[in-house]
């Protein structure tokens, strides 16, 4: 298996996570989470990644099988390893979304836990509140 | 043993507490949120690293900056700090871009 292979293994689990979470946003939960401040956190990540892969695998913490890269490197780091970055920008803040779906100080009733969100959003959350606390 | 990539690592941590709590970004906003979110994407991050290196993509490399402790083989100890340093990086960073906007936006 080459390192893009696994690496889309692992961002579809990712993009799916992501998918429920801006479901659950387009019911008119309140999320909580500025979809602008996600961005911003991806342009500092991506950045800080290229730095700090870099330095890391200069001085040997981590090495790879060429054969097993697809050859495209920022500097000398693959570029299979941004996948981390953008994976951990869109997972967290999607599971952060997700868990704070049950309103607090609002009746439970909400029973489906949180890794639901499969169409049933409309009896989530006070579609009358506004993002802005 | 090499401490220095620990200690770095720590260091950075502790770094991501004290901003943490100066500005309210993620524990300091709602713990249990933040140690699922945490231990989630940590265990998800580590399931990551052990495909990669039982499917042989990656492993350590060598260095004297590690402390040589192993928790899988190939996964040296001081992985599970740099992923729980990525993971709090980023939710810092979510929380405190949020904040911002937030401040601008009401401004």
């Amino acid at each position: 298996m080459t390192y893009w292979a696994m690496n889309a293994v692992f961002l579809a689990i990712v993009a799916g996570v992501g998918i429920v979470a801006v479901a659950l946003a387009a019911t008119g939960f309140r999320t909580g989470v500025r979809w602008a401040s996600i961005g911003i956190a991806m342009g500092i990540v991506l950045v800080m990644t290229a730095i700090f892969d870099n330095v890391m695998i200069g001085v040997g913490l981590v090495a790879y099988d060429a054969d097993k890269i697809s050859g495209q490197f920022i500097g000398i780091a693959p570029l299979e390893d941004f996948a981390y970055a953008i994976a951990a920008v869109i997972l967290l803040p999607s599971l952060w979304i997700i868990l704070g779906r049950r309103p607090a100080g609002l009746g439970a009733g909400d029973a489906d836990g949180a890794g639901g969100g499969s169409g049933g959003g409309s009896a989530v959350g006070p579609t009358s509140r506004v993002d802005a606390s | 043993m090499g401490l220095l990539y620990l200690a770095a690592l720590l260091v950075s941590l502790a770094g991501m507490v004290v901003l943490d709590r100066g500005y309210s970004l993620f524990f300091w906003r709602d713990p249990r949120r933040a140690a699922i979110v945490l231990v989630v994407g940590v265990v998800f991050f580590l399931a990551w690293d052990v495909v990669g290196i039982t499917s042989g993509i990656f492993f350590r490399g060598q260095t004297e900056f590690m402390t040589g402790l192993l928790v899988f083989t190939e996964l040296p100890i001081e992985e599970i700090f740099f992923l729980t340093l990525l993971c709090y990086l980023t939710m810092n960073l979510v929380g405190a871009a949020g904040r911002l906007l937030e401040k601008r936006a009401t401004r």
